[in-house]
């Protein structure tokens, strides 16, 4: 509030609002390398899928870090973690970026619960998540958001330069052509949570077949009211 | 000399307690709550109800100009009483945090929230050096999650929730009336009467229509709504609450 003198030790009340609270955009910078250092950061490649049902959310991404998707750099990357009671966001792009992406979502969406007595609905989440994307020093992100609230079953996909976007079902990295395939035949919209489980464990699989950015075994998160429910398989067989 | 300022050494500046854990000025901020005109806030079930009297000490004195009860945002009013000038920055802190909320969730703010807001705010003119606290209390109504919501904030900084409460002057009386007359159950027009004859329990010559400033926020639209000068005269009228001028 600028027409108030800055006395020393109070709140300052021009903090820009697209920033998380705990730390501005140029803290959360710090010395890393830049999004234009192509060769050695460790990108996801990735495929990662969420599916809403009428009971809940089925997250499922593959476990391969690489380099340019030229290299494996990593077989065992959990892609897929919770970040609020009743929501899991993937990491998907830059491994650096997507992982200070979900500390800082974390740390916000627990400061609001324990503030205002209530989790955060996944609609703000999301909302906050496109803030922290356009305007954050997070470089190439492209995360989905899935998560259960009041309203019911949610899955957001969160572009780069911050769009948001919902739908019944959504796909995000290398492999997403592939994984598009067999969603778009097989998908419909009374799928219960084995057979929605079944259907993004199979185009995880598929991705990972045909795209050198994916592979190396699949991670399943469960969202359901009661809670996140998160299982990492190296073998395909034992996901299904 | 020296031992006789002594004592009042403890209300020179707000950061001091006094020997019996007082602090004098924020005490101070009270009383000046109370040279303000009233305004009462009533919780119903389908609604909240802000009334504040507005009465203007001289008939060229433009009523509009009277500032009682704000619009914060579209589901929350906020009523106030004591320094006009301390109402007007806090309120605009409130319809700031109300945007910036907005803004960062693409939710509207909670009541509660927004009320805890401002009292923080409120609180670091109690504990900052070279600063005055705050000289007026005010009353944020809404609606949140589909619920009715009512709270006080004082100059000290803390927040409460009522069902029905007075700020400023004759707060004692007032409070008293509606602790005798509120029910359980009300709904919005109860809400509106019941806090029409608070005001005029503690008025001498009657309640003037122009000099009443009502307010509403109901569950069903969960939007800000001021009654014009016609409405509330109506209402005057009808529960007889109008000075001897009227009859």
């Amino acid at each position: 509030m600028s027409n108030f003198p800055d006395l020393p030790g109070m709140k300052n009340l021009d903090a820009n609002p697209y920033e998380p609270e705990l730390a501005s955009f140029d803290e959360l910078q710090g010395d890393g390398p830049g999004a234009d250092d192509e060769e050695s950061v460790v990108k996801t490649g990735t495929t990662t899928i969420g599916i809403s049902t009428e009971e809940g959310v089925i997250i499922a991404t593959d476990m391969r870090a690489s380099l340019g998707g030229r290299f494996v750099s990593n077989k065992s990357v959990q892609k897929v973690e919770q970040i609020h009671p009743t929501a899991a966001l993937t990491l998907v792009g830059s491994v650096g970026g997507a992982q200070s992406f979900i500390r800082t979502l974390r740390s916000e969406s627990d400061l609001y619960d324990v503030r205002r007595g209530e989790p955060m609905s996944i609609s703000a989440l999301a909302t906050l998540a496109g803030n922290f994307a356009r305007g954050g020093p997070f470089i190439a992100i492209n995360p989905i958001l899935g998560g259960v609230d009041e309203e019911g079953s949610h899955v957001y996909s969160i572009d780069p330069a911050g769009g948001v976007m919902e739908d019944d079902y959504t796909v995000t990295g290398s492999g997403m052509m592939v994984a598009h395939g067999k969603l778009e035949d097989q998908y419909s919209d009374d799928l219960s949570m084995e057979e929605a489980r079944e259907l993004a464990v199979e185009a995880v699989y598929a991705a990972t077949e045909r795209d050198t950015g994916s592979g190396n075994g699949v991670y399943v998160a469960e969202i359901t009211e009661e809670g996140v429910d998160i299982e990492g398989y190296e073998n395909f067989d034992g996901a299904r | 000399m020296q031992g006789q300022n002594q004592q009042q050494a403890y209300d020179r500046g707000i950061t001091i307690f006094s020997p019996d854990g007082r602090l004098y000025q924020v005490e101070y901020a009270r009383e000046a709550v109370k040279r303000g005109t009233a305004s009462v806030g009533v919780r119903t079930a389908d609604g909240v109800v802000l009334a504040a009297d507005r009465h203007a000490r001289s008939p060229l004195l433009e009523r509009d100009s009277i500032e009682k009860i704000h619009k914060a945002d579209d589901h929350v009013g906020i009523a106030s009483a004591g320094h006009v000038a301390d109402a007007r920055q806090l309120i605009d802190l409130a319809r700031r945090q109300a945007q910036i909320n907005h803004l960062r969730y693409g939710e509207k703010i909670g009541v509660e929230s927004l009320t805890k807001e401002v009292t923080d705010y409120i609180q670091q003119y109690t504990q900052t050096g070279g600063a005055r606290p705050f000289g007026v209390a005010l009353l944020v109504g809404g609606i949140e999650n589909g619920e009715p919501r009512l709270f006080e904030t004082d100059p000290s900084g803390t927040p409460y929730e009522w069902q029905a409460v007075a700020i400023g002057g004759d707060r004692d009386e007032i409070q008293s009336f509606l602790e005798d007359e509120y029910e359980d159950g009300m709904d919005l027009e109860g809400g509106l009467s019941l806090a029409l004859r608070a005001l005029a329990s503690v008025s001498d010559d009657g309640l003037d229509a122009s000099g009443v400033d009502v307010a509403t926020v109901d569950v069903e639209s969960e939007q800000f709504t001021t009654l014009s000068e016609d409405d509330v005269a109506e209402r005057v009228t009808e529960l007889e609450l109008g000075g001897e001028s009227d009859e």
